[in-house]
């Protein structure tokens, strides 16, 4: 079955009594998805369910035509990074890398090679031979993203990956997910740090109290939310001309300049009329730099939609 | 099998020296102790009673119930121990002779012989009975339970504590090949361990008997039945290994599972016979080659628990205990498809 999607139909997932997700409907294509939400709200147990960690109560997972309860087929096309070491006791970086491999039944030779090259993706070559338990956290963090790609995984679910890498580490990681993303494939991620999620996911999953709250690019769940009126920064050297001319045309809820110097702050409920607002004052000759949108980011998107507590 | 056999060889080194393994060996090892602990003793006494006068057997048999102390003493001469004590009106005294190959113990009450008690300085026989019953009811029943308790419950229950089960489930491998790869890494542990044990002991056994003794035992039984205990410690593993590896699947505290077999073990011989081959050690102990001794003087509570279910031959006892095995294995196997990974996250 040609798939490319990972799909979750109705699902929901109770631990006893507390809610983990509760019906979930989920497309999720290829490209890097963010899971986003506070603590408790559901996004590890989305990954989980997913990796087939654990198992709907109702509903149904798949993973590009794949259930998660055939994990011998699942496994061969997803790699997941948790949360947690998972390396047998007493097992070097590379040997740790190098058994999952032959766990998938690569010929030894092949192994090496893979584990080799993974290894050296997470810049963890010079540790690779020493044991897992001497690694420091950010170094534990690595070696588990290197056990996740090795396999070179169609789908790739990622358990707060950034955290604890130094940044030339996290701008290399960041810049793998991208990778993995170009060629089709599914990165899956959960991140606290908003404002990185926003630089490199396509899209984001909006979860709290294991529901989901909004989904989809973030441009396309901004403009959803409807009761927050939209933040502009208008780049201009006249930003008083441009609030008195702006007032005028565009249904504008608030000006302010910018105290530092940046230009025009803008509130409005009508983005369409602003944005043809500020191309006729370009035509009448208002020198304008930019216009930045200041709420279309996974941070702005979590304030409307989540609230604070993140 | 080859995914089986690179799980096991991931899991073997884990099985033997987990942090819990030492009391593994210090029950495995036991037996062997104890036995070579009666070597030391054996050859103390070889050495202590070849010093002594030795009184002739024909001697000793030749004195009548009745036979008042000195004329025993006149007859047999001076004793290597005399001891003499009081109880209540009666006066008792034990005069200690070693005839060469007997220690012979002549007991008096007030002056008159009362019975004369013999004990070999050692007995092969009495030996290997002993072996069997250290065997049958400390081994089997105590030492290779709470071996593979430790060793098996370990295999999945011990991943969930450290967190690190996942690395088994993240892999592409059906969860039926992991619990056997599992399995077989325990077994193989358990095997070495309890086998090597019982042989470690069964070494020790004959390390101390007469070189005539020996030579008669090794041409007669001594492989066989060597085997025969090799086979049942193995079997053992087996068995209990399957029943524990599932409990760890289906259960968080393992004292529940320890207990509630260790009951329906010892209660096994009073069950209906059809409940009787569901034990492990109904089969156990009928590859034992030498009937384990029990005393009749036993306490009634220690005689139930002790007293065998009634045995199958030893050619049904394998294949049944494999059997039961395998049962035991297809439900832990089921029992791992649905089992689900929550550490405790969201």
């Amino acid at each position: 079955m040609s798939d490319d999607l990972i799909r979750f139909d109705r699902v929901s997932k109770f631990y006893g009594d507390v809610l983990g997700v509760n019906k979930v409907d989920l497309r999720i294509p290829p490209g890097i998805t963010s899971l986003v939400g506070p603590n408790g709200s559901g996004k590890t147990t989305l990954m989980n369910l997913m990796a087939g960690l654990i198992h709907p109560g109702s509903g149904t997972v798949s993973v590009r035509g794949i259930s998660p309860f055939a994990p011998e087929q699942l496994m061969r096309i997803l790699g997941y990074a948790t949360q947690y070491d998972a390396a047998p006791r007493g097992l070097t970086g590379f040997d740790f890398v190098l058994s999952g491999l032959l766990l998938h039944g690569f010929p030894r030779p092949d192994a090496v090679r893979r584990a080799t090259h993974a290894i050296e993706t997470v810049a963890l070559t010079s540790a690779a031979r020493r044991k897992i338990a001497a690694y420091s956290k950010g170094m534990r963090q690595r070696i588990r993203l290197a056990q996740a790609i090795a396999h070179d995984p169609a789908v790739l679910v990622l358990d707060e990956p950034l955290n604890g890498l130094d940044p030339v580490v996290r701008a290399e990681t960041i810049a793998l997910f991208r990778d993995y993303a170009a060629r089709g494939r599914h990165v899956i991620l959960s991140s606290h740090v908003l404002q990185e999620v926003d630089v490199f996911s396509d899209q984001v999953i909006l979860i709290a109290n294991g529901m989901v709250v909004a989904e989809g690019a973030i441009r396309s769940v901004r403009e959803e939310i409807h009761e927050h009126p939209s933040q502009y920064l208008l780049r201009c050297a006249e930003p008083a001309r441009a609030a008195a001319l702006l007032f005028t045309h565009a249904g504008i809820l608030e000006a302010r300049i910018d105290p530092g110097g940046a230009g025009l702050l803008v509130i409005t409920r009508q983005r369409e009329a602003f944005a043809l607002a500020v191309q006729r004052l370009a035509v009448d000759g208002l020198a304008i730099d930019g216009l930045e949108p200041l709420d279309e980011n996974v941070d702005a998107l979590y304030e409307y939609l989540i609230g604070g507590g993140k | 099998m080859n995914q089986i056999w690179i799980i096991a060889r991931l899991e073997i080194r884990r099985a033997f020296f987990s942090r819990r393994a030492l009391w593994v060996y210090l029950l495995a090892l036991f037996p062997a102790a104890l036995f070579l602990g009666r070597a030391a003793s054996v050859h103390y006494d070889r050495r202590e009673y070849a010093a002594k006068p030795a009184t002739p057997a024909a001697i000793l048999d030749r004195l009548p119930a009745g036979t008042t102390d000195k004329d025993a003493l006149a007859a047999a001469g001076p004793p290597i121990r005399d001891r003499q004590w009081r109880r209540g009106e009666v006066e008792h005294r034990s005069l200690h002779y070693f005839d060469g190959y007997n220690r012979v113990w002549l007991q008096f009450e007030n002056g008159a012989l009362k019975t004369t008690r013999r004990l070999p300085l050692h007995s092969f026989e009495q030996d290997t009975r002993i072996y069997a019953g250290v065997f049958q009811y400390f081994y089997l029943r105590l030492a290779i339970f709470f071996g593979c308790l430790g060793i098996f419950l370990n295999l999945f229950r011990g991943e969930m504590i450290d967190k690190s089960l996942h690395y088994w489930f993240l892999a592409p491998v059906r969860r039926e090949t992991l619990v056997l790869g599992k399995y077989c890494a325990g077994l193989i542990a358990a095997a070495v361990i309890f086998g090597g044990g019982a042989l470690l002991s069964f070494a020790a056994l004959l390390s101390y008997q007469t070189s005539a003794d020996l030579e008669t035992y090794l041409q007669t039984d001594a492989l066989a039945h060597g085997l025969w205990y090799l086979l049942a410690a193995v079997l053992g593993c087996a068995g209990y290994g399957s029943v524990f590896l599932a409990a760890g699947l289906v259960l968080r505290n393992p004292i529940i599972p320890a207990l509630v077999m260790l009951l329906w073990e010892s209660i096994n011989g009073f069950l209906p016979e059809l409940l009787q081959k569901l034990s492990v050690l109904h089969y156990l102990q009928s590859l034992c080659p030498v009937p384990a001794p029990l005393d009749p003087s036993a306490p009634p509570l220690a005689r139930m628990i002790l007293s065998p279910a009634a045995p199958a031959s030893a050619w049904t006892a394998l294949p049944g205990l494999l059997a039961v095995t395998a049962l035991v294995l297809y439900l832990a196997t089921r029992a791992a498809r649905r089992l689900e990974i929550n550490y405790g996250g969201e």
